[in-house]
């Protein structure tokens, strides 16, 4: 049976991509994006450009509003309520509903609240979507005081936006240095103490209350310190969105459940991004991929899936971040059994590249590294030994060594 | 066609003066436009012109990584394709601009403000 309708839950990256990479793919059927926020817009602007002003909302979109009705993409402004797996659609809140021949689950994920007493206060800032960074914005005015906590990308970006608007910030970590996982130790240590010469106040702690006071709020930590500040912004992860998935009985684990194909138990059903958790043939799960590039990729992987044309393939998983001026940015997995040669300008570390027993390189960080982290992508991808003293040597340029 | 007068061609170099798969940035000084131009040699030894800033963030694409004949952003990855300034991926959803290059025997020569002509 040929496929007539596709439908879209979450016009995030990882929503919009599957629609766009269908018509990209020759998909001529119906085609439609549910989604309460309107029109598909970037998330990583959120915590930079669109927090500082420097992009408006048009600025942050995945494709201008035109380019919907050029490639007959249907925007559903809605909330879906219901899963229904017997009728293949969803029913939203006002009680529409809509069917299809096969459905994408992009729902996304929500911020992780912070388990302790006060942590779910209406009044407790988190960063996810466009609405949460307006607000963020109204109430970042100069000298007000702003506790962050959790110094993961969104912390540390949040943190360095906020300053350069005037705040006065606080960064509450129970790591020191955060990050290590994602850039090794020196990056990490460098990048952490970035903060500290842009006038952030670093705490080493774990909140265990927040709670209201006449003009803001107070945070108490495990070590009894109390921090008073304007407001508490809280930014230690998601959860994956899979409520309707389980609802419909869907298999879900810590995510929507899906194979190679993005499909998900039932298979007129796929699910992308933050949400989806790959299962493998073997029955073991692989981690949840929480950044930007997944959440395309998987969308990818879906379009062609569902069109039954041949995967994309896609190479190590590959992030960036920006803070305090500096450009962040990692691939491949900096934790696996193996050893990091690290890369110096002068005392500071530029680069650290994971090398495992072998020679062959798992993973690479870099700090304003240029095309370091392209060069080790197309090393790790192509699986090509480069001698660990031409890694380190700030002198050689990478790229010669990945051609 | 593009918005604006072309200017006059610029006489860049001879055809030997990029590596394939390198790039030179144009200073508005050498181009007389009023934006940077990365000149690109591709892989295939053709040479091309672009807009230099990234449509997407202040970024500068002759740093960037070429593949073949696309232009890889060096800051958040989005890919261009140097023959027509088309946006591959995201993050950035505008084309960049192009400036056409002309090849006369052994000279490279940029028309700025003239958009590149596919052949």
């Amino acid at each position: 049976m040929s496929i007539e309708s596709i439908l879209v839950i979450g016009g995030g990256l990882a929503g919009f991509t599957v629609a766009q990479n269908l018509r990209a793919r020759g998909y001529a059927g119906a085609l439609s994006i549910i989604d309460p926020a309107g029109i598909p817009y970037d998330r990583p602007p959120l915590s930079k450009a669109y927090l500082l002003g420097q992009k408006d909302t048009a600025g942050i979109a995945l494709a201008p509003a035109e380019w919907y009705a050029e490639h007959r993409v249907e925007l559903i402004r809605g909330t879906v309520r219901k899963l229904d797996t017997e009728y293949l659609g969803v029913e939203l809140a006002d009680g529409r509903r809509v069917h299809a021949d096969r459905l994408v689950l992009a729902t996304g994920g929500s911020p992780r609240p912070l388990p302790i007493p006060g942590g779910d206060l209406e009044t407790v800032l988190a960063l996810r979507n466009k609405e949460d960074a307006d607000v963020l914005r109204e109430k970042t005015t100069p000298g007000m005081r702003l506790v962050i906590v959790g110094a993961g990308l969104i912390g540390a970006e949040v943190a360095s936006s906020a300053r350069t608007l005037g705040a006065e910030v606080t960064l509450i970590d129970p790591v020191d240095p955060p990050l290590v996982p994602a850039v090794g130790q020196a990056l990490a240590r460098r990048l952490h103490a970035m903060h500290l010469d842009a006038g952030i106040t670093l705490v080493h702690g774990t909140p265990v209350d927040i709670s209201k006071t006449t003009h803001g709020h107070s945070l108490i930590l495990d070590d009894g310190r109390s921090i008073d500040c304007d407001e508490v912004l809280v930014g230690i992860g998601i959860v994956p969105n899979t409520a309707l998935a389980q609802a419909a009985g869907l298999e879900t684990e810590n995510g929507m459940l899906v194979d190679e194909n993005q499909r998900t138990s039932n298979p007129l059903i796929y699910a992308v991004g933050d949400m989806a958790r790959t299962r493998n043939p073997d029955g073991s799960l692989e981690r949840r991929g929480e950044h930007w590039e997944y959440a395309m990729n998987t969308g990818a992987t879906a379009a062609a899936a569902i069109l039954e044309q041949e995967l994309p393939v896609h190479g190590a998983s590959w992030f960036w971040s920006d803070r305090h001026g500096t450009h962040v940015e990692g691939v491949g997995d900096m934790n696996g059994v193996g050893a990091t040669v690290l890369r110096l300008a002068g005392e500071d570390p530029i680069a650290a590249f994971h090398l495992a027993e072998d020679g062959r390189m798992l993973g690479a960080a870099s700090i304003d590294g240029g095309l370091t982290i392209r060069a080790a992508r197309r090393i790790i991808d192509r699986g090509i030994i480069v001698p660990p003293e031409s890694l380190a040597d700030p002198g050689i340029a990478l790229k010669k060594l990945a051609r | 066609m593009r918005e604006g007068t072309g200017l006059p061609a610029v006489d860049l170099g001879t055809t030997e003066m990029l590596e394939p798969g390198t790039a030179l940035l144009i200073p508005t000084e050498t181009s007389g436009y009023q934006e940077d131009i990365g000149l690109f040699r591709a892989e295939t030894g053709s040479y091309y012109a672009l807009d230099d800033e990234c449509p997407h963030e202040v970024a500068s694409l002759s740093e960037g990584w070429i593949e073949g004949e696309e232009i890889e952003c060096p800051l958040h990855s989005s890919r261009f394709c140097l023959p027509d300034g088309r946006v591959l991926c995201l993050p950035a959803v505008r084309d960049a601009r192009t400036h056409r290059i002309e090849v006369r025997e052994d000279r490279v020569l940029l028309y700025p403000g003239t958009a590149a002509t596919r052949t």
